[in-house]
């Protein structure tokens, strides 16, 4: 379960502080998959970075089963990023010196889960399978397409079985088809794998597929159409 | 996966950066390794050079004096030879070579030294090839060469003839090549000549007789001790019949009281009595108004002289010419030539206490050694004394004395009282006569006497070279030293680029710590890539030490051989030197990463993963700064008030007032009012600010090199006319001057005209190893000087120090401060043991004269050194507007001393040529790493550019042209350039402002702006061809992909 409580996020500014999260509070349950809406500027992406563990908030407390990463070491932090959460980023950080297998096991080689280098791959292979990717193991991000590229990175966020999944803006970049591939895939994969998926997008289109929408205006949150 | 293949990936993806950061790393590596590779490889040529001339010399068996040549046969791999200082000219153009190494020898030498060829023979000469060169001289040419005439005789005592001390002999070049020979380690070339032996030998009237004797390996102490005679120290031991008794004299017809006392002890030992003896030549007795002329006279423990301290006695045939009578007052007029280079005339007076009959021991002509030109004459008229004598005082009567008693004394003295009138360094004694003459007693003192003490020198010339060869400068250090900035650029420039690939992969560093990877993890897979880059580097800056080593060597020989005065280096590869630079070049690399690396931690995941960059807030500069600068005032005000060292506090004003500039310049870049955009050139200035930490520390690089470089100029030493002591002139001579060239008599003796307006002050000199900057050597034997009595009270402070006396007795001495510091390696006050003798530096001369010696005082020198006599070098005070005259007139008339005279200011400028070309090697150096500083910033130039290229782009889109983009970023450059030349030489100034006042305000403006100049034009031919790189990039194309 997620729960974030009162959270609230500033920034300093010449002219006084600048909030961008005012007392957001919400939780879900694993097989939760949440779209977040809102304008640009709004702060979407910066609550799925608090819900990630990668923004400390200004107040508030986030718990991810049981946890809060913010009362975490900076080396246990690490390790819940690496086995709690997985991210994938509009444009898919892909780390263009590896191929598209390395890409999908780059968190496994910090993982604190000893189960060993095979069971890893294998699953590697797996996910690369399930994304259409199968047959490109050994390609570099540069000769794949940007929805190829977003698929890898949807591999990566599920190699070390997340909770929770987070996702800013995955189709940003994407044309509709491409888009819509990586949408399907993504609730497809949701779903397998029982996480908490929080996506945050200013597409309608792709938000329309949650099953829950929130909008984040005026540094809250409230749930969509409300 | 693993980590490796992480790691392997991200070498190989990134590696322009990594390359740029690997030949960082090879640079450092490379400078280091080189640096320490050209100590190694000088300290290896010195000894190559030494050990070639020594040939297969291990050993050198030598005497002040000489011994006789068969000595060498029982030391088996041995060569007699003749080795003297002396000049050498070339008959038809006058061309003359002083302090030339003479070497008489024949065929031993030639298979000793295993030389092709044959020596030369009868009035043949061998030049080295560096002498023929300097003379001019070509095979057939007469050559003459001038040299010490050897006298057993000490020259100055009485009977030591002084009128000629040289001896010329005329030779004809023989041709053919000779392999280099010298027994003194020198980097110079070899000024030598070769002589046949046994000519030398003639010449010299030394038959069958040699002063030097190589020998290679074996115990040649012990064969030495074994073989050697009492011939070989100059001991003679004469049987006297009538007397019944031996009588030991020696050549020099003076017996030392290290000799006296041995031959005494041993005589007890072998229950012997004895007698020691001390005979004098009066040049008048006189009494009751009556004199008798040059007497000889002889002073004992035993009858017939009296017991009385004040007694005499008289023999009869003098009692009678004096109508003298027991208690009556005798007077002894008699010469004695003193230290200060004239014969005094003195007076001791008596009271005859008996006379004596001319029979039994007062009838003993043999009280008297032999003195040549005077012992043998058969009358007092035939006399060829080396002193003045009156004959028209000798009488007929005096010349039948003469006739029936020849040398017997006329008169008898107390020996403690003869000992006190006439004893002199050089012995107190004439002869010790022993009772009974015994067979074994020749035996006995043979084995009681050390030959090392008695002057009979087994030197290991071999071992010695080679503790010489490590040289008394440390090249290795000094080019570390002047290589220092080189390496720190190239180190700034290893953690510039590895910092810049970093930045690059911000986003990417961002996206590993949203996938679990800790900082500490990052920083551990960053430090791994460093690692790698560092090996690399350093293997590679394996070849850059070779080839950094031999530039620096090449400019050793070339451009800077002021500084070493060879041209005779080469490079030897060491393992050591080159391992020691790779592994300090990693250990540097690796540091420079790993501070880089510091920079991770304050930037959240975010703010990494959308490229933040952290704000940077310029307050903290300002408060260093201000600091700095304030401290920087009081080290001022300080100095201004002496309160503190002027050199120091300027400096430290200097150094503080850089760091206060850096600081305000980095608060100033990282301020917001920093340049308000007012056109074209201050938008590019406002560019400065994009990265100010990179900027800062271009300037950084740029004003430290500066100021390195400009400050240096401070040591720079021109000729200061005080360092000469108001002498303008300065000689030394081959052969010694016995006499005082200051007085009449002197001058007359000398051949010198008249010089009015001259004064001369003679120090006495015992040759030895050049103890200044201009002898890479190591010197194990210094140089020493004694300046004389009157000079100590007169000159002042420090020089009457050289009196003093020390309670452990160590000798007091001076040495110039530059000597004693970085050739001799001792501080002020620092007791050495030279030669079993310990000495103590009392004080240390600025900038001196005397650099090549150390200075003690004349008596503790005629001490040590009995045997090294007359005067070698000398300060003339004389008007400046007739040095040039004088000089002329004294190389004339003492040319047959070998007399070279030189202006003071240009010995002193010798020793600075020195020094300055150290300067020049450590400020072209400099400039080195300078240029390489621009090269990290024109680096930066085309880093910030490409990471704009989107803003560029927009300025295209919005109308400007690559023209004006160009312009814009030189500005940018050309700021961060000049404030860093500025930066720099405003600070060094003021840090040099005491040196510079000192030198009447002059300073090198001219080869200081040009090389200033030099790099401003070299960073703005560097920027421009960043420019130009980064404005070929398809700007509107990263425009549109927005």
């Amino acid at each position: 379960m997620l729960e974030v409580s009162q959270v609230r996020k500033e920034y300093p500014a010449p002219d006084g502080p600048l909030t961008i999260l005012s007392g957001v509070s919400f939780s879900f349950e694993r097989g939760d998959a949440v779209a977040i809406m809102g304008p640009s500027g709004a702060g979407k992406s910066t609550l799925l970075y608090i819900l990630g563990g990668l923004e400390q908030p200004t107040s508030g407390t986030v718990v991810l089963d049981g946890r809060n990463p913010y009362e975490l070491s900076e080396k246990e932090l690490a390790a819940f990023r690496n086995q709690a959460i997985g991210f994938i980023f509009q444009d898919h950080c892909l780390l263009p010196q590896c191929s598209v297998l390395e890409n999908v096991l780059v968190p496994t080689l910090v993982s604190t889960n000893r189960a060993g280098g095979v069971i890893y791959m294998e699953r590697a292979r797996q996910l690369l399978d399930q994304v259409g990717l199968g047959d490109r193991l050994n390609h570099r991000p540069a000769e794949l397409s940007g929805g190829e590229k977003q698929r890898v990175a949807l591999a990566r966020a599920l190699i070390c079985k997340p909770l929770l999944l987070l996702c800013d803006e995955p189709t940003g970049n994407l044309d509709q088809a491409s888009a819509d591939v990586v949408a399907a895939l993504l609730l497809e994969l949701h779903q397998r794998q029982e996480t908490i998926l929080v996506v945050v997008t200013h597409s309608a289109e792709l938000a329309s597929r949650f099953p829950a929408r929130y909008e984040l205006d005026h540094a809250n949150l409230h749930a969509a159409g409300a | 996966m693993r980590i490796s293949t992480l790691l392997a990936r991200n070498l190989a993806w990134y590696w322009r950066t990594n390359l740029a950061v690997l030949l960082g790393v090879a640079t450092a590596a490379g400078v280091l390794g080189g640096a320490l590779l050209v100590g190694d490889s000088v300290r290896t040529s010195l000894r190559d050079l030494v050990l070639a001339r020594l040939g297969n010399t291990d050993y050198v068996v030598s005497r002040n004096g000489f011994l006789r040549e068969d000595l060498a046969a029982p030391l088996g791999s041995a060569c007699p030879m003749i080795a003297i200082d002396g000049m050498v000219a070339h008959e038809s153009s006058g061309r003359r070579a002083l302090h030339v190494q003479i070497y008489g020898v024949d065929q031993r030498f030639w298979k000793f030294q295993a030389e092709p060829g044959a020596p030369p023979s009868d009035h043949q000469i061998l030049l080295s090839a560096a002498l023929e060169s300097e003379l001019g001289a070509k095979s057939g040419d007469s050559i003459l060469i001038r040299v010490e005439k050897p006298s057993a005789i000490p020259l100055e005592s009485l009977h030591g003839r002084k009128e000629d001390v040289g001896k010329t002999i005329r030779l004809t070049l023989s041709g053919g090549a000779f392999r280099e020979f010298s027994l003194e380690p020198q980097q110079g070339d070899i000024r030598a000549a070769f002589v046949p032996l046994a000519s030398l030998q003639r010449e010299l009237d030394r038959f069958g007789k040699v002063n030097t004797i190589l020998a290679a390996g074996g115990p040649v102490g012990q064969i030495l001790k074994d073989h050697y005679s009492l011939d070989d120290l100059g001991i003679k031991l004469r049987v006297l019949e009538q007397q019944h008794a031996l009588s030991l004299e020696t050549d020099s017809a003076l017996i030392p009281d290290a000799l006296a006392e041995r031959a005494i002890a041993t005589a007890q030992s072998l229950g012997l009595r004895t007698e020691p003896v001390l005979t004098y030549l009066a040049n008048s007795i006189r009494a009751n108004g009556r004199e008798i002329p040059y007497s000889v006279v002889t002073a004992l423990d035993s009858p017939p002289a009296p017991a009385q301290r004040n007694g005499i006695t008289l023999n009869q045939w003098a009692a009678r010419e004096l109508n003298a009578k027991p208690g009556d007052t005798v007077a002894l007029d008699y010469y004695l030539w003193k230290s200060d280079g004239r014969l005094h005339t003195m007076s001791a007076t008596f009271r005859l206490a008996q006379v004596v009959p001319l029979a039994g021991e007062a009838a003993d002509r043999d009280f008297a050694p032999e003195y040549p030109g005077i012992t043998e004459s058969n009358s007092l008229h035939d006399w060829d004394p080396p002193f003045p004598l009156d004959l028209s005082r000798v009488r007929p009567i005096d010349e039948q004395y003469w006739k029936q008693y020849r040398t017997t004394p006329k008169a008898f003295i107390p020996l403690a009282r003869g000992q006190q009138l006439w004893g002199t360094r050089f012995g107190r004694l004439t002869s010790i006569r022993i009772f009974p003459p015994s067979d074994v007693y020749a035996g006995a003192l043979r084995v009681a006497l050390d030959p090392a003490q008695m002057g009979l020198m087994v030197l290991p010339v071999r071992a010695r070279a080679l503790e010489a060869a490590h040289g008394a400068t440390d090249f290795g250090e000094y080019f570390v030293y002047f290589s220092f900035f080189l390496m720190v650029s190239a180190l700034l420039l290893t953690g510039l680029f590895f910092k810049l690939g970093v930045e690059q992969r911000m986003r990417e560093i961002g996206v590993l710590r949203a996938l679990g990877f800790s900082i500490p993890k990052i920083r551990f897979l960053f430090l791994l890539e460093g690692a790698v880059l560092a090996v690399a580097g350093a293997v590679v800056g394996l070849a850059g030490a070779l080839a950094y080593g031999a530039f620096i060597l090449f400019g050793l020989r070339t451009w800077w051989v002021d500084a070493v005065g060879t041209r005779l280096l080469a490079l030897h590869p060491s393992i050591a030197a080159m391992g020691t630079g790779a592994a300090a070049g990693i250990v540097t690399g690796l540091c420079t990463i790993a501070w880089t690396l510091r920079s991770l931690q304050p930037v959240t995941p975010r703010g990494l993963l959308v490229g933040e960059r952290t704000p940077v807030s310029g307050k903290r500069s300002l408060i260093i700064g201000s600091i700095a600068g304030v401290l920087a005032l009081g080290l001022l005000a300080a100095a201004r008030l002496r309160a503190l060292d002027q050199t120091a506090g300027f400096f430290g004003a200097g150094t503080l007032l850089l760091i206060a500039a850096l600081c305000l310049e980095s608060a100033w870049l990282k301020s917001r009012s920093f340049a308000s955009i007012g056109g074209l050139i201050t938008l590019g200035l406002r560019s400065a600010t994009y990265r100010p930490g990179r900027s800062i520390l271009c300037i950084a690089q740029i004003a430290c090199a500066t100021f390195l470089i400009v400050s240096v100029d401070a040591f720079r030493r021109d000729a200061d006319p005080a360092g000469t002591g108001g002498f303008p002139l300065m000689a030394e001579s081959v052969l010694p001057l016995i006499h005082d060239p200051n007085t009449a008599a002197g001058r007359e003796a000398l051949n010198i005209p008249p010089l009015t307006g001259v004064e001369f002050v003679s120090f006495r000199l015992r040759p030895g190893d050049d103890a200044s900057c201009l002898n890479l050597y190591q010197p194990r034997n210094p140089r020493i000087m004694a300046p004389p009595a009157e000079f100590l009270r007169t000159a002042g402070s420090p020089w009457p120090l050289l009196e003093s006396q020390a309670v452990d007795g160590a000798i007091p001495a001076i040495a110039d401060a530059n000597s004693m510091t970085y050739v001799l390696h001792l501080k002020l006050g620092e007791t050495f043991v030279l030669n079993g003798t310990r000495f103590r530096i009392v004080a240390a001369l600025q900038d001196s004269l005397f650099q090549s010696e150390l200075l003690i005082s004349e008596k503790n020198f005629l001490r040590l050194f009995p045997d090294v006599e007359g005067y070698r070098f000398f300060l003339l005070k004389v008007s400046p507007q007739h040095a040039q005259e004088v000089s002329g007139v004294l190389e004339q008339a003492l040319s047959d001393y070998g007399f070279d005279v030189q202006p003071a200011e240009a010995r002193l400028a010798s020793f600075h040529k020195v020094e300055n070309t150290y300067l020049s090697t450590f400020r072209s150096l400099g400039a080195l790493g300078l240029i390489l500083g621009t090269v990290g910033l024109a680096a930066i130039l085309l880093r910030n550019a490409l990471e704009r290229r989107r803003e560029l782009a927009l300025l295209r889109a919005v109308g400007y042209r690559p023209a004006h983009l160009a312009a814009m970023v030189l500005a940018e450059n050309v700021l961060l350039l000049l404030l860093g030349l500025a930066t720099g030489t405003v600070c060094a100034l003021l840090a040099i402002a005491p040196a510079v006042a000192l030198r009447g305000g002059r300073l090198p403006a001219l080869s200081l702006s040009l090389l200033l100049a030099a790099v401003l034009a070299t960073g703005v031919g560097a920027s421009l061809a960043a420019t130009s790189a980064a404005l070929r990039s398809p700007l509107l194309a990263a425009l549109r992909s927005e």
